[in-house]
């Protein structure tokens, strides 16, 4: 993966006009509000007082806070479960797409589509239907005979709320696999064909590591989703003013930035849930260079 | 088993799970769609076909003086200038990332994506304070000029399609002289089609339904964004239980994202062919 | 290909130059006329109720323009916090009590006694009980609007249907249990019952929780707010009440109950009765079914329910004061105060005005007097530095317990220690 083009005379230019956009968003943008995020995570401030110096206090805080630790382990569990289930059904679901059948448009749009809703609307929608006694889940429970059961109750809520994520993901996921999926060239399944390997050996040995790329972006910048995942876990199982059943981390850094004047305190949780994430996607870059294949 | 036969079976089964899944995919927005033409009263009720059924809840959604025309046209802009300038910025720099060699490029890609971590509500103070400054507030500009300075998202997206180009096509390039900015256009750009399709669809919609930045920056209808004109009757909606009417506007502001996406995805169906260079 | 791209991105820079808005609020510049922004949350139909007070006020104001920005609330916000953090405020704009003293105490407010002074008289025709709330040592930095007190909505088709007579305004808590169970019943026979007697708000003290703990004797929180009364006795009670109401009689929903039902149960028709505030009467004017209002029961301490207002202040850094505040005395003027009453959203603070058929007979036919009585017994809502943190931090503990799992004294005790932390971390 050390493969690089060197840039030779007059080429240093082009290469430097490339990436000179990227360079100002980087220092500017980007850079400049993580910078600016970090430094107000060591003041206390109040938005509309000048900031005033607390030092590591904010972060010290979080270990004392019990509400903090619940919203973590439900932000964790939450990733565990939304993960894995994204990638391997987005790709489940592209692999099929990418077959020569009829009305292939079609069914991209259909499952596209929930990823272009807004949550709100939709995320009422799935309390409907999760309803435990108006909803048409338990109502189909019923007519089977089975018992209804409260879907969106402490003890199912996370599950639920999975689901409606994974849901709204798929459609994503399928556009970046399918994108990866045309990548592989058709000539070496024909090959493979001839040589007479079966469809499970070909999809395990030509498309899965072909495919690995996009499996590497989608987990990484889902586990990134997973972890600032906010619009259908809020709408679906909120309760009063912010709060909600299946508290997460965003939920607190929001209330902290925009309700309770404690801006430092909101920046200090969004750097620590940032450096789990590089923590994670430093795990994810050591998978990257044992398992993912580029041509 | 003859060849046909396993083919036939093989798309049976696909059509299956493809049909099964699209019934998951759609229910919801069946139920939607339904429910945007049912009476307030039956709102709550689970039949597919509303009866009576209305149009007033669409009438209700354009009567509410919010200039829907001129929301639409701003949203449109704002999203195409985004898509824009994602697509050149981040194809440029996810090409250097891919194929050019520097000193620095892993620490620099890292650091591009730690970027991606830090939620907006955190950023939106300090971007606001700079355009303040510049004295963009107001404007929309705030909103599609970032676009131009390249993105974690799309830089990571094109790099990951970009390394699966084959590189005998690019040495073959070299030795017939071609620079890097030929490499550039005519290589991976024309095959880096789906992923920039792909991209495209993403910073469309991702534009399209932001409601945090416009509702800072361009804060007054109706010179706003159709997110904003349409939150302003979200909570009221939700909570005065006027599910109906909410349905109608969410679909309404579904659709240009579905056409979007309808004429976009056609550069799937083109795949790379090993032999021959396009010149 | 790419010169087709170049000249769009051109053209589309160009129109959105050329559209795009100005920067919000302009200064006075020799004689031509002042701009201010006037910033508040409310319903959409409110933004014509505000555009015609706005033309009555440039009308009389002839070197004054008003920009009118109105926003949901959540939205209103995070737009106000964002344009105080960048310190460019909206000339004027609207402050919920409750949380007036977050703002004024971080100086980000105009003080207007001054103002008020040079206007003598100014404030006399305002009920006196809406003024509380914004008085500080050093003066007014904000002035009430409108007022809301909280009443007992009920569903007289409902009352009908089961053969119940409708509230008196001398009714008791007791009463008020006996009917609300009278009237919740399964009507489709599916097992769940889905007509509930009685709905109060669980997180938001306001609409049902603070009422009954006033009428019995109990308090929220202490008159220095260093510290938090809900665990007091008096107010264990009524806790208590509405507890057995929700998990004894089942006339109260539980908050995963209520949530199938969207966000309001009394318009879905899925509620007899529901305590709730002026502000809701013109979307429950478009509701299916008759219904009218009735004053908050009385407990052993008597009657008692919620007074809260919206209000105005000015921005501390707002470069027309003199303008803001001609606004401000506008709308508090018997012109102004007319027209909000012909909206409907809440109740007029200047006592003519509420007392007259602007107000009375304004265009949903239910008895507003009520609300306009409800004053001489109505507490008022809390006012104080951290309100916000504090009321969300006894929301939050109290859900486990209307959710069926936690108890209610350990609950309670627990709520006490946290909310009282939350009032030391603010003084």
């Amino acid at each position: 993966m050390e493969y690089g083009l060197k840039p030779l005379g007059r080429e240093k230019l082009w290469f430097w006009i490339m990436l000179i956009p990227t360079l100002i968003g980087l220092t500017f943008g980007a850079l400049g509000s993580i910078l600016a995020t970090l430094g107000l995570s060591l003041t206390n401030w109040d938005l509309l007082t000048p900031p005033t110096w607390a030092g590591l206090s904010n972060y010290l805080a979080l270990f004392d806070n019990p509400a903090y630790f619940k919203a973590l382990t439900n932000t964790f569990k939450f990733s565990a479960m939304y993960v894995p289930g994204v990638v391997i059904v987005s790709l489940f679901v592209a692999v099929l797409m990418n077959r020569k059948i009829h009305g292939v448009s079609i069914f991209r749009t259909i499952y596209f589509l929930p990823a272009v809703t807004s949550a709100v609307a939709t995320a009422l929608v799935w309390n409907m239907i999760y309803g435990r006694d108006t909803g048409i889940l338990n109502f189909i429970l019923n007519r089977l005979g089975q018992s209804s059961i409260c879907w969106l109750c402490s003890k199912n809520a996370l599950m639920s709320v999975v689901v409606v994520n994974i849901w709204g993901a798929i459609g994503e996921g399928m556009i970046i696999f399918l994108a990866g999926l045309t990548a592989i060239p058709r000539e070496y399944y024909e090959a493979a064909t001839i040589d007479g390997a079966g469809l499970f050996d070909q999809f395990f040995s030509i498309t899965l590591p072909l495919v690995t790329p996009s499996i590497f972006f989608q987990t990484l910048i889902s586990t990134i989703n997973a972890f600032q995942a906010y619009d259908y876990i809020y709408m679906m199982t909120r309760q009063g003013q912010g709060d909600s059943s299946v508290p997460v981390v965003v939920f607190s850094i929001y209330r902290n930035a925009w309700n309770f004047f404690r801006y430092g305190g909101a920046s200090a949780q969004a750097i620590e849930l940032a450096v789990l994430v590089i923590l994670l996607m430093a795990f994810y870059f050591w998978l990257e260079r044992r398992y993912v294949v580029y041509e | 088993m003859t060849k046909t036969t396993q083919k036939m079976l093989l798309d049976l089964v696909t059509y299956a799970f493809l049909f099964f899944g699209a019934v998951t995919m759609l229910a919801p927005f069946l139920w939607m769609l339904a429910t945007s033409f049912k009476l307030p009263a039956d709102q709550f009720t689970h039949t597919l076909i509303p009866n009576p059924a209305t149009l007033d809840n669409f009438r209700k959604l354009f009567s509410f003086d919010l200039n829907f025309p001129r929301l639409f046209l701003n949203s449109t802009i704002i999203s195409l200038l985004t898509v824009v300038g994602q697509l050149l910025t981040c194809a440029m720099a996810a090409f250097c990332f891919a194929v050019v060699k520097f000193r620095g490029r892993n620490m620099l890609f890292t650091i591009l994506l730690i970027t991606l971590m830090i939620p907006e509500q955190v950023t939106l103070i300090p971007n606001f304070i700079i355009f303040k400054w510049l004295h963009l507030v107001g404007t929309s500009v705030p909103l599609w000029l970032p676009a131009f300075w390249g993105g974690a998202f799309g830089t990571f997206l094109l790099r990951q399609y970009f390394l699966t180009i084959p590189r005998e096509l690019v040495d073959a390039a070299r030795v017939d002289g071609a620079s890097l900015w030929q490499i550039f256009l005519r290589i991976y750009l024309p095959l880096g089609k789906p992923a920039l399709a792909a991209l495209a669809i993403f910073t469309f919609q991702g534009s399209w339904n932001d409601l945090l930045h416009p509702l800072v920056y361009m804060p007054n209808v109706p010179n706003t964004t159709l997110t904003v004109g349409l939150a302003f009757f979200q909570t009221q909606l939700t909570q005065g239980g006027r599910f109906t009417v909410l349905m109608a506007g969410a679909l309404i502001s579904i659709l240009p994202l579905i056409l979007v996406f309808f004429f976009a995805q056609k550069q799937f169906i083109e795949g790379i062919s090993l032999s021959g260079l396009k010149r | 290909m790419k010169k087709i791209l170049f000249s769009l991105v051109m053209v589309a820079v160009l129109l959105l130059s050329a559209c795009g808005g100005k920067t919000a609020g302009g200064n006075a510049n020799n004689g031509s006329p002042v701009q201010i922004t006037y910033m508040e949350w409310g319903d959409p139909a409110e933004l014509d109720v505000w555009n015609a007070i706005v033309s009555d006020f440039e009308a009389a104001n002839p070197n004054i323009k008003v920009n009118v920005d109105v926003s949901d609330w959540d939205s209103y916000w995070t737009k106000l916090k964002t344009l105080l953090a960048a310190s460019t405020p909206p000339d004027v704009f609207a402050m919920d009590a409750p949380l007036y003293l977050d703002y004024q105490s971080r100086g980000v407010l105009l003080n207007i006694q001054p103002y008020i002074d040079s206007n003598p008289g100014m404030l006399d025709g305002l009920f006196p009980n809406t003024l509380t709330a914004y008085q500080t040592p050093d003066g007014y930095f904000g002035l009430p609007r409108d007022f809301q007190t909280i009443v007992v909505f009920y569903n007289k088709d409902m009352f009908d249907k089961a053969g119940v007579a409708y509230p008196l305004s001398n009714w008791t808590y007791d009463d008020l249990r006996a009917t609300a169970k009278a009237l919740t019943a399964d009507t489709n026979g599916d097992g769940t019952i889905d007509q509930f007697g009685y709905v109060i708000d669980p997180w938001d003290f306001e609409p049902g929780m603070s009422e009954i703990i006033w009428a019995n004797g109990g308090d929220l929180i202490n008159a220095d707010h260093t510290k938090t009364l809900i665990g007091e006795p008096n107010a264990r009670t009524a806790f208590q009440f509405l507890h057995d109401m929700m998990f004894i009689d089942h006339s109260i929903p539980d908050p995963n109950t209520s949530s199938q039902y969207g966000g309001d149960l009394f318009l879905s028709g899925n509620a007899a009765m529901m305590a709730m505030g002026h502000w809701a009467v013109p979307s429950y004017a478009e509701a299916g079914f008759k219904w009218d209002v009735v004053q908050m029961p009385s407990g052993p301490s008597g009657q008692a329910t919620s007074v809260n207002s919206a209000g105005f202040v000015v921005g501390k850094d707002s470069k027309n004061p003199e303008a803001a505040f001609a606004f401000i005395k506008f709308v508090l003027s018997t012109a102004g105060q007319t027209r909000l009453a012909e909206m409907g959203f809440a109740c007029p603070v200047l006592k003519t005005v509420a007392e007259s058929d602007a107000f009375l007979k304004q265009s949903t036919p239910i008895n507003h007097q009520m609300f306009i009585d409800s004053l001489s017994f109505a507490h008022m809502k809390p006012v104080f530095k951290g309100y916000d943190e504090w009321s969300s931090t006894i929301g939050d503990g109290l859900n486990p317990m209307w959710n069926g799992e936690a108890e209610l004294n350990p609950t309670l005790d627990d709520i006490v220690i946290l909310a009282d932390e939350v009032l030391a971390n603010n003084k």
